[in-house]
């Protein structure tokens, strides 16, 4: 019974030791599942040979202000490896990027870029996020086969988390979301039963090509939801498919 | 500081190994106390979205993966409950010794993130409950993998070492389900 007494300050040791080898979940943090970032894809097995990122697609963590897709960190180096065979995405010019959060840290700002252009920057002032973080960004022309980088800059920290994404872009503006890019393996355990992806029919007051503010209300598919970002509707930007900008009521 | 790190631990297990007062005293350390105690809050509050999704969610792939992880949850949580009792310790962590403070927040689904999956319809649901479930099973294999890595316990390691594995297959899954447009 001598051991019970010395628990409580063990047990603080024994978390910092946890801590300092680096496997303890405050070692957790975010990552961008869709379109897949290059640490989702090897997580999911879509790109194989990635080494730890597979455990641990939510570790990207480096100091701010690095245009590397790992960072610049000493770890996941393979992230950067252009020569790797990355399934690229089929996008349109609207993209909502989707993260996973493991921890939530107080946020300063999301950053976008493709290269050294700036595509978009959210400012959180510093608030925590959800369970969930989604961003549309417009990818401001550019096409093809793109990386845009994702900073996540963490408000209370000189950190930051990374993630690249590989898109194939269609110009303009009016690609609706397409097939699942070739290069990404189907579910090999999945029943032949998997719901259709296509896009119902649409009913209801909701348009591509207007104009919505913050506060306006449509009808899509007979639910109705409310606008949370002021942007322009496109094809492949329905209610149901997008909660970034649209809360179902 | 690794060094220390591993000292204390092999000091923990070593206190461990003693025979007590004629009893058979098992070998384990803080790291399988503070695993089997994290994973069983784990269990709870990521169990609260895998049951609005066994029920609700549209794509039955999504409700196959939440049928078995529920099942598995049950069965390991079983084996956590046992043995924290036979240690004699508590199945949750003393709130007094502080060692959580600072990071338990940031890493729990709280009960807006459930109202907020309960809210949602229809593609949106599935969508939110695989985002939740990606997270918070991403948080469940760090747990098991800081057991499997500085577990005291064979059987507790061997626990986390095959909830490490599980999890890891979920994410798997749920990954692809998430890359899709």
């Amino acid at each position: 019974m001598r051991r019970r007494f010395t628990l409580p300050a063990l047990t603080v040791a024994a978390t910092a030791a946890a801590l300092t080898v680096g496997v303890a979940p405050a070692s957790a943090h975010g990552y961008i599942s869709n379109p897949p970032s290059r640490q989702a894809n090897c997580a999911s097995g879509a790109v194989a040979n990635c080494g730890d990122i597979v455990y641990e697609p939510q570790s990207v963590e480096a100091a701010k202000g690095s245009k590397q897709c790992n960072g610049g960190g000493s770890r996941f180096a393979v992230l950067n490896d252009n020569s790797r065979n990355w399934p690229a995405a089929s996008v349109g010019q609207n993209v909502t990027f989707n993260w996973v959060l493991t921890a939530r840290h107080s946020t300063s700002t999301w950053e976008y870029f493709i290269g050294n252009t700036l595509l978009a920057s959210f400012n959180d002032g510093g608030a925590q996020p959800g369970a969930t973080k989604s961003h549309a960004v417009n990818m401001k022309g550019l096409s093809g086969r793109q990386t845009v980088l994702a900073r996540w800059n963490v408000a209370d920290t000189a950190m930051a988390f990374y993630a690249c994404v590989d898109l194939n872009i269609g110009g303009g503006g009016t690609t609706p979301p397409t097939t699942p890019p070739p290069t990404t393996p189907p579910p090999t355990t999945q029943p032949p039963t998997t719901p259709p992806t296509t896009q119902p029919p649409a009913s209801g007051t909701w348009r591509a090509g207007t104009a919505y503010q913050p506060g306006n209300v449509v009808t899509y598919n007979g639910r109705s939801y409310t606008c949370r970002q002021a942007h322009t509707a496109l094809a492949g930007w329905e209610p149901p498919n997008v909660p970034a900008l649209w809360a179902a009521n | 500081m690794i060094t220390a790190a591993l000292a204390v631990l092999l000091l923990v297990s070593g206190c461990g190994s003693q025979p007590e007062a004629g009893t058979p005293s098992p070998a384990f350390n803080d790291t399988d106390v503070m695993f089997l105690q994290m994973a069983l809050a784990q269990i709870a509050e990521g169990d609260q979205v895998a049951a609005l999704a066994e029920q609700r969610a549209t794509d039955p792939r999504l409700r196959t993966l939440v049928t078995e992880l529920r099942t598995q949850w049950r069965d390991e949580s079983a084996t956590m409950r046992r043995r924290l009792l036979d240690w004699g310790q508590p199945a949750e962590p003393d709130p007094s010794a502080g060692a959580h403070a600072g990071h338990g927040d940031v890493h729990s689904l709280r009960p807006a993130d459930i109202a907020e999956l309960g809210a949602a319809q229809g593609r949106t649901f599935d969508r939110t409950a695989v985002t939740m479930l990606l997270g918070h099973l991403g948080n469940c294999g760090e747990t098991a993998r800081m057991e499997s890595a500085g577990g005291a316990d064979p059987e507790i390691r061997a626990l986390g070492s095959n909830v490490a594995g599980r999890r890891q297959a979920q994410v798997q899954t749920l990954l692809k389900m998430a890359a899709e447009p």
